[in-house]
């Protein structure tokens, strides 16, 4: 079995290369990163009239007002604990059809953990502010960046990172870098948005629509790049 | 040939001594490297990307088989019958091993340029 062995004398190099493009072509059929966006896409999407329905509006006199966000508490947790399963299951099934072992694991508990920094920040946020409504108005800049570093949408973000990692993706990597700025730092996802005369639910919304948009935005985006891959 | 995948020797000078002639080829390598990515790789997949054909595959198999590096399981999918072929302790080893050899030789060959 040595008749087409490579001689001590041979190019290590070119033999390092072929190494290299074997486990870079591995990598690139074990990705099924827009299945993971067009998920989140729609679960974000879905989200939308559940913070609608579920939000409450106290408005006083003096034109401020109160609100909770139920929906967001209710339906989040369950749909993203859902939507890691479901990714992983599309992960694990699609990777062995074309005959490959797959490592979403890790990225499913990224997911999970996630879901429960969420729930447990909210659920705090839920017992503490009513009762001390004055710190919500004190939160400073990066209060309101971390209060928006809790949310689902940006809970997404950080797990994506963790995705991007395991498939040693730049581009996603990248996309991922650039929605966390969006819902961190340009999103107002925790103050909401939009024309005078608009009322808190939709204002809210606003936020989701765009986040959910540039979740499918990028679920397009790297399907063309994979089929454009595998021609 | 040799089957044993033991570690280099640190004292053998030259890289090339230390190279594994089960692991130091081609075809092996490349078995090597795509389980060790993939975890888990199908008989299929491995004849497509290092175009191979069945019965030499199935050659190159055997020989890591029985040199403990790989693991070879068959079953069923449905009626198609499917072969799952997983890296072992051993198999990682012996291709850590050899890509930090081939390194060494690169490394080497430059510095040997450089003079």
């Amino acid at each position: 079995m040595t008749t087409d062995s490579i001689s001590a004398g041979g190019d290590p190099r070119r033999l390092l290369s072929y190494v290299r493009s074997l486990a870079h072509r591995v990598r690139l059929d074990q990705r099924m990163t827009w299945v993971a966006l067009l998920v989140l896409a729609a679960v974000t999407l879905v989200g939308i009239p559940f913070d609608w329905l579920g939000m409450t509006v106290h408005c006083h006199p003096d034109t401020s007002c109160e609100f909770a966000r139920r929906g967001v508490l209710y339906y989040w947790p369950p749909a993203l604990m859902l939507a890691y399963t479901a990714i992983a299951v599309s992960y694990v099934r699609a990777v062995r059809a074309r005959g490959l072992g797959g490592r979403v694991l890790p990225y499913t508990i990224a997911g999970a953990a996630t879901t429960v920094v969420f729930t447990a920040a909210w659920v705090a946020a839920a017992l503490y502010f009513p009762s001390h409504p004055e710190s919500m108005q004190r939160l400073s800049y990066w209060g309101l960046v971390l209060d928006r570093l809790v949310s689902p949408w940006s809970m997404i973000g950080i797990a994506l990172l963790a995705l991007a990692r395991l498939e040693r993706n730049i581009g996603l990597l990248l996309f991922t870098l650039v929605y966390l700025a969006a819902v961190l730092l340009v999103l107002p996802m925790n103050e909401g948005w939009g024309l005078a005369g608009w009322g808190l639910q939709a204002r809210f919304a606003v936020p989701q629509v765009i986040s959910g948009a540039v979740l499918l935005l990028g679920a397009v985006g790297f399907f063309r790049a994979a089929r454009r891959l595998q021609r | 040939m040799t089957a044993a995948t033991g570690t280099p020797d640190p004292d053998a000078g030259h890289p090339v001594t230390g190279l594994d002639e089960v692991v130091h080829q081609r075809a092996r390598l490349g078995i090597l490297t795509i389980a060790h990515e993939a975890r888990r790789v199908e008989f299929g997949y491995l004849r497509t990307q290092l175009e191979l054909t069945a019965g030499n595959l199935s050659k190159h198999l055997s020989v890591l088989e029985a040199a403990g590096l790989i693991e070879v399981e068959k079953g069923y999918e449905g009626r198609r019958g499917r072969t799952w072929i997983t890296l072992t302790a051993t198999g990682n080893t012996a291709l850590t091993e050899e890509i930090v050899r081939l390194k060494q030789l690169v490394a080497r060959v430059e510095t040997t340029n450089g003079q």
